[in-house]
């Protein structure tokens, strides 16, 4: 125990160098818990201690909250809950050997000395997940109070890495066959249909759209070997209504009217606006019209 | 149609139109209806004008109204139905002049239209006052055949949310498709235009769009656009889909609508727009004339380019990635091509049709300047080149094509185009690929006279033309001064001559009058005692499609000290031209020689003649000549002109001559051009192909690696592993262009035995293999397409033994691996799909060059599931190309029927006009041939198709006319049965004689006896009050049957019977008035005179769909003093016509169907 207490105490100088938010936090926590072994040494009667007693005895403390965390957390999971309630940390108090009827008499004893809040309070910023792709933005029918969507490759795509495979054509002709394999084939010879099957052609209702569109493959080539140039990702699959205008010098005012078209929206209200009377709003009709 | 010596207009109408309003209110995708009204406000230019003739086809007609007051009206089109269909007549020459006729009819450049409508009296006596009239037409349109296009596709959701749209199209004055109108491009107005869509949609129309304005019910809203620039109606459009919106961002007038999903392209792809504007507005000095403009890119376009006052239609095919190299520029040029149209076309209109070439000549022209710009002088020379070529093949091989045609008196002799199986009096009459011809012929033309005059004047003459519209364009209508806006031939040669003061009178003559290109030989010998170049030129100008050319030539030689032009005069009788040489030909070894350009380079001078200081000769290096020259001069001369003129033309040429010199020194001059990189890439491209040849040629004495090998490997492979090519890197485009061609070049190297040398073909195989496209920043799908292609030039005939049938077992084992490859990259191709599928397009053609040679088995179905709806348009045609080369090989008569069943119901308009092109391209048999094909089915068929199945589409109708003529030629086809009997009508001696010679091949008018029932009674007619309109006045056809009926009626073989009467034109001398006139075969019966004058008339109702426009009835007029004589003049008719109307014209006023009910639609 001492030894790991040492070498947690050894991590920890070292770390002092460090400064990150996350581990200034851990600092602090760690020196209050060190005030809070001071104090019970001191209730217990003690008028000095060394230094590597403390921190010895403060390693244990740590220990023993982590553990009944760790065990809190885990009968919590157990009930299939995420955040673990006070009976969840009774029972881990238990299981770890503890009277729990002494510690209401023991919080309330006289001599309990107060410690002073820690001064530094502001929890890690945990990172942002990274974001990939664009978020959709809600349906006409849904609220925009709601939680946006999360990002489209946990639900609809994940994009793709080419992997370098000196296979690359075994792959796809394995690929291919399976395919024509699965699915219905046409022949290029009568006598032996499996020879070269080739996979059945299937008419597309918008044929234009896979002809024109750049794959996704090859849109994530173009990003690799120009990352410089913003390209648009093709999936912001826009709903027909809406009308975008092009933006590549940010000079010039975005307007988006709402696929509803009714309102026009708060940005265009801004300086710098490009008119063009695509982009007005349409017009209610008047009242009365002659009939 | 003359060059008028005044520049005024005069409007063959007898009112001005001034405003037209159109409001389409409901536009029904699911049914692919319309619905809508136009009101067009007119001022009548005579007393009394009683009735209006507009245009309109296929538009139901509800009611018409004039100034509140209903209004009478007929509705007749004669091109629905162009020979009666129970014509037994089956020959081109009579299809053809009744076509003309029928379009004539109609012509609203002659004041013509389909819709007649009878001014109500109590308008007339405003007559005096001239007063406006208000004309205001309800009409729908259900399942529109032409005009407008709806792609409606078959998928789950709304309207909007399946991309549905619709937009109009059409070749020339084709907007009365879709409204009534006066679909002429010399009848300007202001329009206001109104559509009401689907909120979730878009309209996109001509002029501003002043407001969008939701209907009550809110969901709808009414797009309204105001035109405030008087225009044509042929120039308005409509496009209507729920199409994203970008406005363009460097000017933001412009906006870009494309269909949904497509955005991203349409920002990348427009995004040099703006570059085409500056360069337009530059050069004319003039800003663009609309106030706005616009571009809508659809599906199933009818072309790819269409403009329209300030608005074009595209092609949504032309959008295209950042990654996509070889759409960039075709696209630049679409761009530029359709914003030069907008300047001259849209806001210029032309006057008649034959001023058509003065406005495709310049917006051609200033394409040109823009291509020249753009891409290059070295690009603009090969295009010039290019275009040249085209043209003086196509009028070679086909006749000539003339630019301004002109008409007197619409005779026979007068055609002045007698070669053609096609009138070109009307733009719809023309086949499609003379019209391309010409457009191609009048900007060249156009280059001519800038030679001429400078292009300096060039341009001041556009500025002026455009300021004067322009000024005129801002005027009321009451100012008489919107005929500014329309240009003829005649302002445009007086503005040539005020501008530059220059006479350019002979050029016009000799390109514009007349047609026909020249064709030169030229040959030359050097006269060393007198250092003389003695230069002979000669000129083949009996020959098809040929002129004689009498001018200046210009000839530059290039001999050791440098090179030199000269002028020579192309006279009547001298051939001979004595040229005087600067150099001696001693030559001094160290210097330099100086070419044309002021370089000076340094030269082996060991190959050539050391007697002649001559390196090489070219005779009009500039083009300013519309000629094909050949030239003999010795292969070491081509071989310097290659390496050391600096004009790629120059290349080019000696390129194509080299080919027919075979040798290491032509080898060597290839090769060492292939590798200059800074020589023009489409030279060196070119050069391949001739190195691939001349390898062919020298197979037996070729020395080292097969052609080109060494070089790809050294330029494009890894230098530690020559076999493997590195990985793509496409940022050097001529590089690119380069390796794309070069493999394709090598495939076509041959081995002794004939074959594809093997390592050629494992390289390419190697290449396949080893493409890697993972870092390079551009699609490689027009490479892998073009390996694809090497792949199918590599294939050679199979050896067969016994005809045995094809199985994979006995399959090559050099094509197993070729087919192997196209397997895995058609089936690649449904799990990536290429850009435009250029993959699939590739397989296809390898597939069926694989059959032709029989490696597989002869086969359409493949080709049948590609050709369907629903496929890629380029996969569609590959896979029809296809399948209409195994049509002729296989002389299949199925696939042919499946191909013209599909020609007749395809709802794609390319496609159908595709097929027929192809068709007649690579035609199953010709005229000349006999096949089996060949029957009186596919007569009848093919007949019914360009005569009533096509009438909803100009350009397709001639397609299926050119199709006719390649088939079955001119006259009687030649499967017909011959005609049993007939009777020659000898007119002008007013005898009828049992026809003596029934020569059909003759193309002598003549007549198919046809069965009995050709004496019906004349058919029942519902409404008695129709039959009594004064049909001379519907159109000339049927007044010039009349007309000929009642001379029947002089002779003094009087009969009881009406005699149905066909005439036609021939070619022959006028001398020979015979018309054979069918009889039965009882002899002649006598006319009573009662019986006649009435059975002549039903039968002239009857016949009025024939339009047999006979070229000499105005001659007969005149000698026979008919009472409905037909002039072209108004006034003199007028009369007349009061005098007729008083007693017989009550107008039918049945609001029920827009089509006359003697529509030959509704007989069938």
């Amino acid at each position: 125990n001492i030894t790991r207490a040492v070498m947690s105490c050894g991590q920890f100088r070292n770390s002092k160098a460090a400064s990150s938010p996350a581990e200034n936090y851990h600092l602090a926590r760690r020196r209050t818990l060190q005030v809070a072994v001071s104090a019970l040494l001191t209730e217990c009667g003690f008028e000095s201690a060394e230094k590597a007693a403390v921190e010895t005895l403060t390693e244990m403390m740590q220990s023993y909250i982590t553990e009944i965390g760790r065990c809190a957390k885990a009968y919590c999971e157990h009930t299939a809950r995420s955040i673990p309630t006070l009976p969840d940390t009774v029972v881990a108090l238990i299981e770890m050997g503890f009277n729990v009827d002494t510690l209401p008499v023991y919080a309330k004893r006289s001599q309990r000395m107060v410690i002073t809040a820690p001064p530094v309070t502001n929890s890690p910023v945990t990172p942002k997940a990274l974001s990939a792709g664009q978020k959709r933005t809600h349906p006409a029918h849904i609220p925009s109070h709601f939680p946006e969507f999360p990002d489209p490759h946990t639900y609809i795509k994940t994009p793709i890495e080419p992997v370098h495979n000196p296979f690359l054509r075994d792959v796809e002709r394995a690929l291919t066959r399976f395919m024509a394999k699965t699915g219905e084939t046409q022949s290029l010879f009568k006598d032996d249909i499996t020879a070269f099957p080739l996979i059945a052609a299937r008419p597309s209702t918008i044929p234009y759209l896979s002809a024109l569109l750049p794959s996704e493959l090859e849109l994530q080539t173009l990003e690799e070997t120009d990352s410089s140039e913003q390209d648009d990702q093709t999936d912001s699959e826009n709903t027909t209504g809406n009308i975008i205008n092009d933006d590549p010098g940010a000079d010039k005012e975005n307007s988006m009217l709402p696929p509803s078209g009714g309102v026009p929206s708060t940005k265009a209200s801004e300086d710098n606006v490009i008119d063009n009377p695509y982009l007005r709003p349409v017009k209610k009709p008047k009242v009365r019209r002659k009939k | 149609m003359n060059r008028k010596k005044d520049k005024g207009f005069e409007s063959p109408r007898p009112f001005k139109l001034t405003h037209q309003v159109v409001c389409i209110n409901n536009i029904n995708f699911q049914r692919k209806s319309v619905i809508g009204y136009v009101e067009l406000t007119i001022f009548p230019t005579v007393v009394n004008l009683n009735r209006i003739k507009l245009n309109s086809k296929q538009c139901r007609i509800y009611r018409v109204r004039v100034n509140e007051l209903e209004a009478p009206f007929i509705y007749n089109d004669p091109t629905l139905e162009v020979c009666h269909h129970e014509s037994k007549q089956r020959n081109l020459n009579y299809f053809s002049s009744a076509y003309t006729a029928a379009v004539s009819a109609v012509d609203p450049d002659a004041g013509h239209g389909e819709l007649v409508i009878k001014v109500p009296s109590e308008l007339w006596k405003q007559g005096d006052d001239l007063k406006v009239l208000k004309v205001y037409i309800e009409f729908s349109l259900d399942q529109p055949k032409g005009g407008l296009h709806f792609v409606v596709p078959d998928v789950e959701g709304s309207m909007a949310e399946r991309g549905a749209h619709v937009f109009s199209f059409g070749y020339q004055n084709s907007t009365r498709f879709w409204f009534p109108c006066v679909d002429s491009y010399s009848e300007l107005c202001t329009w206001k235009l109104e559509f009401t869509v689907d909120a979730s949609m878009v309209a996109v129309s001509c002029g501003d769009l002043v407001e969008t304005i939701y209907t009550h019910d809110m969901r709808k809203k009414t797009f309204h656009y105001v035109l405030p620039i008087p225009t044509a109606a042929p120039n308005i459009s409509l496009a209507v889909g729920p199409f994203e919106i970008l406005v363009d961002p460097y000017m933001h007038e412009v906006t870009h609508f494309c269909l949904p999903q497509l955005l991203p392209l349409l920002k990348h792809s427009m995004s040099y727009l703006h570059e085409i504007f500056e360069f337009y507005e530059e050069i004319l000095t003039c800003r663009y004339p609309y106030s706005c403009f616009k571009t809508v890119f659809v599906d199933e376009a009818y072309v790819q380019v269409s403009s329209y006052a300030s608005m074009s239609i595209f092609s949504t095919n032309l959008l295209h990635s950042a990654m996509i190299i070889d759409q960039t520029p075709q696209t630049r040029r679409c761009l530029a091509q359709a914003l030069a149209q907008q300047f001259f076309g849209c806001f210029i209109s032309r006057m008649s049709w034959a001023d058509e070439w003065v406005l495709k000549g310049i917006s051609g022209y200033i394409y040109g300047l823009y291509l020249k710009k753009t891409f290059g002088v070295n690009e603009y020379r090969h295009w010039i080149k290019g275009e040249l070529d085209k043209i003086v093949d196509y009028e070679l091989k086909m006749g000539g094509v003339l630019l301004h045609p002109t008409f007197s008196g619409g005779k026979e002799k007068d055609n002045p185009t007698p070669h053609l199986h096609f009138s070109i009096k009307h733009p719809h009459t023309l086949s499609w690929e003379y019209y391309k011809m010409f457009q191609c012929k009048a900007h060249l033309v156009m280059r001519l006279i800038e030679n001429r005059i400078s292009m300096e004047f060039m341009l001041q003459v556009f500025n002026k033309l455009l300021s004067l519209a322009s000024t005129a364009s801002s005027q009321k209508y009451q100012s008489h001064m919107w005929s500014q806006m329309l240009l003829s031939t005649h302002a445009f040669l007086k503005s040539i001559s005020n501008v530059s003061g220059k006479d350019i009178g002979p050029l016009i003559k000799q390109w514009v009058d007349q047609s026909g290109v020249v064709k030169f030989f030229g040959s030359f010998a050097f006269n060393r005692k007198r250092n003389v170049l003695e230069l002979e030129i000669r000129q083949d100008y009996t020959s098809s499609g040929t002129q004689k050319y009498v001018g200046p030539i210009k000839v530059t030689v290039q001999e050791l000290d440098g090179s030199f032009n000269h002028t020579l005069q192309i006279e009547e009788n001298s051939l001979k031209h004595d040229i005087p040489c600067h150099s001696k030909s001693r030559r001094n070894k160290k210097k330099k020689i100086p070419l044309m350009n002021g370089e000076e380079v340094d030269m082996d001078l060991s190959a050539m003649d050391a007697d002649s200081p001559l390196l090489w000769i070219r005779i009009d290096p500039d083009m300013s000549i519309l000629r094909k020259v050949e030239f003999e001069q010795a292969d070491f001369m081509w071989q310097y002109q290659l390496r050391y003129e600096r004009d790629v033309v120059a290349q080019e040429e000696a390129i194509s001559a080299l080919e027919k010199f075979p040798t290491p020194a032509s080898r060597l001059a290839l090769t060492d051009i292939l590798e200059q990189e800074q020589c023009f890439y489409k030279v060196r491209m070119q050069a391949c192909f001739c190195l691939a040849r001349i390898a062919n040629a020298m197979v037996s004495t070729w020395q080292g690696p097969p052609a080109m090998k060494s070089l790809f490997t050294r330029m494009f492979c890894c230098k530690s592993c020559p076999n493997i090519v590195k990985t793509n890197n496409f940022i050097n485009f001529q590089s690119y262009f380069l390796q794309k061609t070069m493999p394709v070049a090598m495939a076509l190297l041959r081995d002794v035995q004939n074959l594809c040398p093997k390592d050629v073909l494992n390289f390419i195989l190697d290449l396949i293999k080893y493409n890697d496209n993972r870092k390079n920043k551009f699609s490689d799908n027009y490479y892998r397409a073009e390996l694809i292609e090497a792949l199918t030039n590599s294939l050679t005939p199979a050896i067969s033994i016994n005809n045995e049938v094809r199985t994979v077992d006995n399959l090559n084992a050099d094509v197993r691996l070729i087919l192997e490859e196209i397997t895995r990259f058609l089936n690649m191709e449904k799990l990536l799909p290429s850009f435009r599928n250029t993959i699939t397009v590739s397989c296809l053609r390898a597939i069926r060059q694989l059959q032709k040679n029989g490696h597989i088995p002869s086969d359409p179905s493949l080709f049948k599931s590609y050709a369907q709806y629903g496929h890629f348009v380029d996969v569609r045609i590959a896979a029809l190309e296809a399948l209409v080369d195994y049509t002729r090989v296989e002389r299949s008569a199925t696939e042919l029927q499946w191909l013209l069943v599909m020609v007749q119901n395809d709802p794609a308009h390319y496609v159908r006009h595709k097929i027929l092109g192809m068709l007649c391209k690579n035609p199953p048999f010709t005229k000349t041939t006999d096949s089996a094909l060949c029957n009186e089915a596919l007569v009848d068929q093919l007949w019914k198709l360009m005569n009533s199945g096509t009438s909803h589409d100009w350009r397709l109708r001639c397609d299926a006319v050119n199709l006719y003529y390649t088939l079955f030629g001119l006259t009687r086809p030649s499967c017909l049965p011959l005609p049993e009997l007939g009777l020659v009508l000898n007119l002008k001696e007013k005898k009828a004689v049992l026809n003596p010679t029934i020569k059909p091949e003759l193309g002598v008018r003549i007549f198919t006896c046809p069965h009995s029932t050709q004496l019906r009674p004349a058919p029942p007619f519902n409404t008695m009050e129709d039959e009594d309109i004064d049909m001379e006045t519907v159109h000339d056809s049927q007044a010039f049957i009349h007309h000929h009926l009642n001379l029947l009626e002089r002779p003094s073989t009087p009969g009881k019977y009406s005699l149905q009467l066909w005439l036609f034109s021939g070619k022959e001398p006028p001398s020979v008035e015979q018309t054979m006139l069918t009889m039965p075969s009882t002899p002649a019966p006598s006319f009573s005179k009662e019986t006649t004058s009435l059975s002549s008339k039903h039968s002239s109702e009857h016949s009025h769909h024939h339009h047999h426009h006979h070229h000499e009835h105005k001659k007969k007029k005149k000698k026979h003093k008919h009472k409905h004589k037909h002039k072209h003049k108004h006034e003199s008719k007028d009369k007349e016509k009061e005098r007729e109307r008083d007693n017989s014209h009550v107008y039918s006023n049945s609001p029920a169907s827009g089509r006359s009910l003697r529509s030959p639609s509704l007989s069938d």
